[in-house]
């Protein structure tokens, strides 16, 4: 493959994974979001194997496995379960309208462009528009946690945080060392479980709702 | 300037071909939605003899109804007809005499919109009040994404006209497709079930007071009048579905000018227009009308894709 064509693919990708965190955005039922964020890796996964075949480099293929595995089948599956576990409620409720939200995920997309616009020299070494739409999916990641009420809505947020900066990551460096990218992953891994025992753990005493836990009890 | 590639015979045919197959596309989706549901359905002729049904009657006009009234029905085909004649169907490539862009057909559409909804509060009925009231309500949600997603591809064309941004598109199919394109094809997803008034934002089969919104519009209307009006409503779905698949899918050759030419351009488009159409009938097929309030956030998604595609195009 011609660097062009890799370049046009990366972008594509990109675009699309935009378009996932937009869903996720906006997704009114806990159970879409989640379908989202796996579509979310496995288009990452895609990404990670069109690069590979495009620099030889095998290191990315061992990535590309890992990210199908792991954070398209096993974490949402995880995730599903903890839903249908607790019962709750799987309508989200975020605490700005979404209306809202999607005004100022606008708004993190333009800056994030913006932003990568004047960085100059390093927006040059970097292939087409990776770098400002990884910004935006680590920032738009961060919204989703920040306006989530639920434990849940934020283990979905740090899930596409972490996409974000996978995709920023192997964009920008056609793939790092594998123990970095393996000790990302193995991070999230750990991060999702925990939470998930947390929560459903912590939900006989506080229903598993952020909202719940602004006052110290001493 | 531009050498002018399609000739006014050209353009009246295709405006008579949109026109001709609009009730069809409504059959093919009721029927699809017919078999999914596992029920026979009405034949995909159905909507034609409808419509032939509702010439042959006469018409009963509400005493409130102005002078107006009467020829709303008149006036929305004729704007909705106009809009036909800027898309390209069978050959890509820019008019050979000024006739107008994307940004007239969008505005066609709006007036054919203003003038349903003139005739609905016309006629003094509660219903098409409401109808007028939540139909004015969500326009503006549509038409500035719409106007939006065709920026979005106008930009890396350099013009609005739609035969010129057809040509730019060539034969190519997704593989070369810019990332922006496939932001805009997916506002555009979004956006279609709306523009073409159908689940989940609108719901075409119920006259159901709680869920209806173009419906609710068309109930004054009888006879000839109500015949003109569902042909308008036929010909805007398709006049939709035509430029998305200007926009965003390949369109036959602009030097084929002899009958195989046109026979490959009628049978790409029809093809185009049955994948959307599907896509239409399964989406309506999948899901359940959402409350009106919950519209916007359903149309806000379509927005921030298109916004998101014009930003990937510009900066």
């Amino acid at each position: 493959m011609s660097a062009e064509t890799v370049r046009t693919i990366i972008d594509d990708l990109g675009a699309l994974l935009l378009f996932t965190m937009i869903l996720i955005l906006a997704a009114g039922q806990i159970y879409r979001a989640i379908y989202a964020v796996a579509a979310q890796s496995l288009l990452i996964a895609i990404a990670a194997a069109v690069l590979a075949t495009a620099t030889g480099n095998t290191d990315l293929w061992v990535i590309a496995g890992i990210t199908l595995t792991v954070k398209t089948i096993v974490l949402p599956w995880v995730l599903h379960r903890v839903v249908r576990r607790m019962n709750v409620r799987r309508e989200v409720e975020p605490v700005i309208p979404v209306a809202a939200t999607l005004a100022l995920a606008v708004m993190v997309v333009v800056m994030s462009f913006h932003l990568s616009a004047s960085l100059g020299p390093v927006n040059q070494a970097i292939t087409g528009n990776a770098l400002p739409v990884g910004i935006a999916l680590t920032l738009l990641g961060v919204l989703v946690m920040a306006t989530g009420k639920t434990a849940l809505n934020q283990m979905v947020g740090l899930f596409a945080s972490e996409n974000g900066i996978f995709f920023t990551a192997m964009a920008v460096t056609q793939g790092m060392p594998l123990i970095i990218e393996i000790g990302v992953i193995l991070d999230v891994i750990l991060a999702v479980l925990v939470m998930a025992i947390m929560v459903l753990r912590v939900r006989s005493t506080v229903d598993a709702d952020i909202a719940g836990l602004d006052r110290l009890k001493g | 300037m531009m050498t002018g590639e399609r000739s006014l015979g050209l353009l009246l045919f295709e405006m008579t071909f949109l026109v001709l197959l609009g009730p069809l596309v409504t059959g093919t989706i009721q029927k699809i939605k017919a078999r999914i549901q596992c029920r026979q359905g009405a034949g995909v002729l159905q909507p034609y003899r409808d419509l032939a049904k509702l010439f042959r009657k006469g018409t009963v006009q509400a005493d409130t109804a102005s002078g107006l009234f009467r020829l709303i029905p008149v006036l929305v085909l004729a704007a909705t007809v106009a809009a036909g004649a800027l898309i390209p169907v069978v050959r890509a490539g820019p008019p050979s005499f000024p006739l107008g862009d994307a940004l007239l057909l969008l505005g066609l559409l709006a007036l054919a919109r203003f003038l349903t909804a003139v005739g609905a509060l016309d006629a003094g009925g509660a219903f098409g009040g409401m109808g007028a009231s939540r139909e004015m309500t969500l326009a503006p949600l549509v038409e500035p994404v719409l106007m939006m997603v065709v920026f979005s591809t106008a930009v890396a064309a350099g013009t609005t006209e739609l035969g010129a941004l057809a040509a730019q598109r060539g034969t190519s199919w997704v593989l070369a497709w810019h990332a922006a394109d496939f932001l805009g094809f997916a506002a555009m997803l979004v956006l279609l079930p709306a523009e073409t008034g159908r689940i989940p934002v609108d719901n075409p089969d119920t006259h159901l007071e709680l869920t209806m919104l173009h419906e609710g519009m068309l109930l004054e209307h009888s006879g000839p009048g109500l015949g003109c009006m569902l042909l308008a409503s036929h010909t805007r779905q398709i006049v939709t579905l035509g430029l998305v698949s200007a926009l965003f899918f390949p369109i036959g050759p602009a030097n084929g000018a002899d009958a195989a030419g046109l026979l490959l351009g009628v049978g790409a488009f029809a093809a185009k227009i049955l994948v959307l159409a599907s896509y239409l009938a399964l989406v309506e097929s999948s899901y359940a009308k959402l409350r009106l309030f919950r519209v916007p956030q359903f149309l806000g998604i379509g927005f921030v894709c298109a916004l998101t595609a014009l930003a990937l195009r510009i900066l």
